[in-house]
């Protein structure tokens, strides 16, 4: 185990130990104040999960830690459940409705899950007041029984503070698993650059799932214990107010690390007992606080002890020295046959057809918007297309989405690389290696695809990375998912001659393997003298092709960049 | 119920529009700042202490007599209060969002919750908590139109609002302070590269926001029975428009307000308000399951 995971696993430890110690020490309100916000700590976990760890603005999750809690009360009130059974349909119960409205709400972007969570939110609600016979209705459930562990029940303060908490380090302990090493890394990538995420083969619909699956798991254990705790489940576990605690919790706290969960769920939970001297004017303070607490914590409670908390391991000061990477090149000729591609009324790719055989450079000009870039969108699977059909040796990859095209080795790299600014460079290339792949040798791959991409002093933070070094940064990602054909749009732009001299040797020496490229680019000196083959686009359509020598004499492509010669 | 269609139908149209009034003010904010302003309602439960307020106490500042004198009262009081309120969204931008602008906006978004808290329980201890019904706009009364009864109080909060809307579409497209607002909202660098300001256009646009959510809470101040805390509802209903009519776009959102205010008025009054709630719930979902980016276009592209 590495020393900095060690000092994480002693941190853990002690702000899961600490406040159970100090909440017994401290007498019965305390406790119940304490077991509170274990609970609170509980379903800001899984929180993290979803909205810290892949950015999704889920509004849900106080609804998944109402109907763990409604379920809890339900099964123990009328079907005599003791704690594992009740505690495990708890889970699941949850987690099921999550799957279920994840088919719908899943696909939608932003402002609009948040919005479609927020609705299945306030039916919840609105079920949980109005259905009377099952949920009690305004009133709630009475009476839910104790945890009973071995025949004994648990309802003194200190026992269920106990409970909650190994609960709550047990949930530690799945949230960790769920995120680490290079899952960590994935998440991090696809949050922050998501188009760079999704063209590296990550499956970002996958993801998505699985987290709001886990995170409606954990929301609903939250809500069981909480049923527990109190012996009532009433339709307040249901209200908004409930999210809106989650989500003042986890930034408060911070949003990706585990210790966050812990440190803004006790402050949040113990804020109101402070200010409760104030009288009526304590939600004054406790909104005041909350301020405050927002603008002087960036990264919250957690950030300020960042310097211990290694969330993730950073960049190895000397990456291993290997030349070959541990994802051999396959070779396959990738086709594009009749492409059409529509907005509106203009067209972009009018029936274009390019092939591009192995170890080939194929230079590809056109004037702006001439629609070399909408070419290799829809060839890299960001949009839609039209009509037309790509192939990449025999497999047909038309309607396949964009993670699954670099799978099979189709990669991209773009005209304006957006960096995971929270990865080292090592870090975003190890998430784009395929999931074969273990830790040691994608390390070593991941490795071997900088050098290879000319990334040669790597040990910067991605901030500090100049323009020419994040486009190599690109490229590396680009070539860690073991390309057959590799994309290029526009690699030399804004480079200075010498960095453009670099990259042309760099490029050359990559086809070597028998890697293909598709090279977009205006800088004639650069890509004349590189490409085997140069294509010409104009208004959607290929107006010239041939040796780079030839094309720059033809006609078609002189009028193209030039306009027509006057008669 | 006893009312007939018309006049549900003016009841619908009118509480559409001050939900729409709301989301005008949210579509400004998230144009300018990619924020939704989640402690705007705040704006809306302040009216609803402020209105009721002024309505007791503005006869006997400005010695006009006996409140049962005053007619036109709620006149004098509405733009009195959208000046109070555009006070509060300045308060708003410089507490909520100028310290947080190089944050991402989920940060914004909590801090507006926090200022919100802060001035609601303000407002609360200074008011009192218990509901009071603001003045009406021009008179109470009843409007007969042959056979049909409409309410002077909702033709007149329609026609109210309808003005606000129509003023603040004109402010942003003809006048020079909109243009600068517009320029901002597209790409603040390059606003700022032309010498316009973005840190003050930002706080004219909470201003602006605050204050047409403040008429909101004026309007509704006398019909609707609100509660203060109803504030949240009335903010969730014009998230709704916002999100449904299409992501930063003004004329989807005041449609979609309108739509969100009849159907409720409508099924309020046939099946029943919880029913009426869980159908506007489920119909934004299927909404948003047919047309994943709203009813209509966002008119933002991304680029790759």
């Amino acid at each position: 185990m590495k020393a900095g995971s060690l000092r994480n696993v002693g941190i853990m430890a002690a702000l899961l130990i600490a406040p159970v110690a100090f909440a017994l020490s401290a007498g019965g309100y305390e406790q119940r104040i304490m077991t509170l916000a274990g609970i609170y700590a509980i379903a800001v976990l899984g929180y993290q999960l979803i909205f810290g760890r892949l950015g999704a603005l889920s509004l849900a999750q106080g609804s998944f830690f109402g109907i763990g809690a409604y379920t809890t009360g339900l099964l123990g009130i009328h079907l005599d459940w003791a704690f594992p059974a009740s505690f495990l349909a708890s889970l699941i119960i949850p987690a099921a409705i999550a799957c279920i409205i994840a088919i719908p709400v899943l696909r939608l972007e932003s402002h609009y899950f948040a919005l479609a969570t927020l609705g299945i939110s306030q039916i919840a609600l609105l079920v949980g007041v109005n259905w009377t016979e099952g949920t009690g209705g305004a009133n709630g459930l009475y009476g839910v029984p104790p945890l009973r562990i071995l025949g004994t029940a648990l309802d003194s303060s200190e026992a269920m503070l106990v409970v909650v908490w190994c609960v709550l380090a047990s949930a530690v302990l799945a949230f960790s698993c769920l995120v680490k090493g290079r899952a960590a890394h994935r998440l991090t990538l696809l949050r922050e650059a998501p188009e760079a995420a999704v063209t590296a083969g990550i499956d970002i619909g996958a993801r998505r799932l699985s987290l709001f699956v886990a995170s409606a798991a954990f929301g609903g254990a939250a809500g069981a214990l909480q049923a527990h705790s109190i012996g009532v489940v009433s339709p307040a576990v249901l209200e908004f107010q409930v999210m809106v605690s989650i989500l003042a919790m986890t930034v408060i706290g911070g949003r990706g690390h585990p210790a966050g969960a812990i440190l803004g769920a006790v402050l949040l939970v113990h804020l109101p007992e402070w200010f409760r001297f104030l009288e009526a004017h304590y939600l004054v303070a406790y909104g005041a606080a909350l301020l405050v607490a927002v603008i002087i914590m960036p990264e919250g409670l957690a950030g300020l002890f960042r310097r211990w908390l290694v969330t993730q391991e950073r960049w190895a000061p000397e990456p291993p020295r290997t030349s070959k990477p541990e994802v051999p090149t396959t070779l396959a000729v990738l086709h594009l046959v009749g492409l059409c591609k529509r907005y509106g009324g203009v067209v972009a790719l009018d029936n274009v057809s390019i092939t591009v055989v192995p170890g080939e450079i194929l230079g590809l000009i056109g004037p702006n918007g001439s629609g070399k870039s909408t070419l290799i969108n829809v060839a890299s699977g960001l949009q839609t297309l039209d009509a037309g059909e790509i192939r990449l040796g025999n497999l047909d990859l038309t309607g396949m989405p964009a993670h699954g095209r670099a799978r099979v080795g189709l990669s991209r790299t773009f005209q304006t690389p957006v960096q995971a600014l929270g990865l080292s460079p090592l870090e975003s290339v190890l998430a784009a290696c395929p999931a074969g792949l273990d830790e040691r040798r994608a390390e070593r791959h991941a490795a071997a695809c900088l050098s290879a991409a000319g990334l040669t002093a790597p040990a910067v933070p991605t901030t500090s990375l100049s323009p020419a070094e994040a486009r190599r940064l690109d490229l590396a990602r680009a070539l860690a998912s073991g390309p057959a054909v590799l994309l290029l749009d526009e690699p030399a732009a804004g480079l200075t001659p010498a960095e453009r001299d670099d990259l042309a040797c760099c490029l050359k020496h990559l086809t070597d393997s028998g890697l293909g490229l598709l090279l977009v680019d205006h800088t004639m000196d650069f890509l004349l003298p590189l490409a085997d083959r140069v294509i010409c686009l104009a208004t959607g359509s290929v107006v010239a092709e041939g040796p780079p020598s030839m094309v720059a004499r033809d006609p078609a492509a002189i009028a193209a960049y030039f306009g027509e010669p006057p008669p | 119920m006893g009312a007939s269609i018309p006049q549900l139908l003016v009841n619908g149209v009118a509480l559409g529009a001050a939900y729409a009034l709301i989301a005008l003010g949210f579509v400004l904010v998230i144009n300018a700042v990619g924020v939704v302003m989640a402690g705007g309602f705040v704006a809306v439960t302040i009216t609803e202490y402020l209105t009721p307020w002024a309505n007791d106490n503005l006869p006997d500042l400005a010695f006009i007599g006996p409140r049962a004198s005053a007619v036109g009262l709620g006149l004098v009081i509405l733009p009195l209060t959208m000046v109070v309120m555009a006070v509060l969204g300045l308060l708003f931008s410089a507490l909520a969002y100028a310290p947080l602008r190089h944050r991402p906006p989920v940060s914004v978004f909590i801090s507006t919750i926090a200022v919100g808290l802060i001035l609601q329980h303000g407002a609360n201890a200074v008011f009192g908590p218990e509901p009071r019904v603001g003045p009406p706009l021009v008179v109470d009364g009843n409007f007969a139109l042959g056979p049909i009864t409409l309410s002077i109080q909702q033709l007149s909060v329609i026609f109210a609002a309808g003005c606000l809307i129509t003023g603040t579409g004109l402010l942003l497209s003809r006048s020079q302070l909109g243009r600068q607002l517009r320029a901002v909202a597209q790409d603040p660098e390059m606003a700022e590269a032309i010498g316009i300001s973005a840190g003050h256009c930002i706080a004219i646009t909470f201003a602006l926001a605050v204050a047409l959510a403040g008429s909101a809470g004026m309007l509704l101040s006398n019909q609707f029975f609100v509660a203060p805390s109803d504030g949240g509802l009335f903010m969730l209903k014009a998230y709704i428009a916002v999100t449904v009519g299409g992501w930063g776009r003004l004329d989807g959102a005041a449609f979609a307000a309108l739509l969100i205010g009849v159907f409720e008025v409508m099924m309020a009054a046939f099946v029943s308000y919880v029913m009426a709630e869980a159908l506007l719930y489920a119909g934004v979902l299927l909404v948003l399951l047919v047309r994943p980016s709203g009813l209509l276009r966002e008119t933002i592209q991304r680029r790759t």
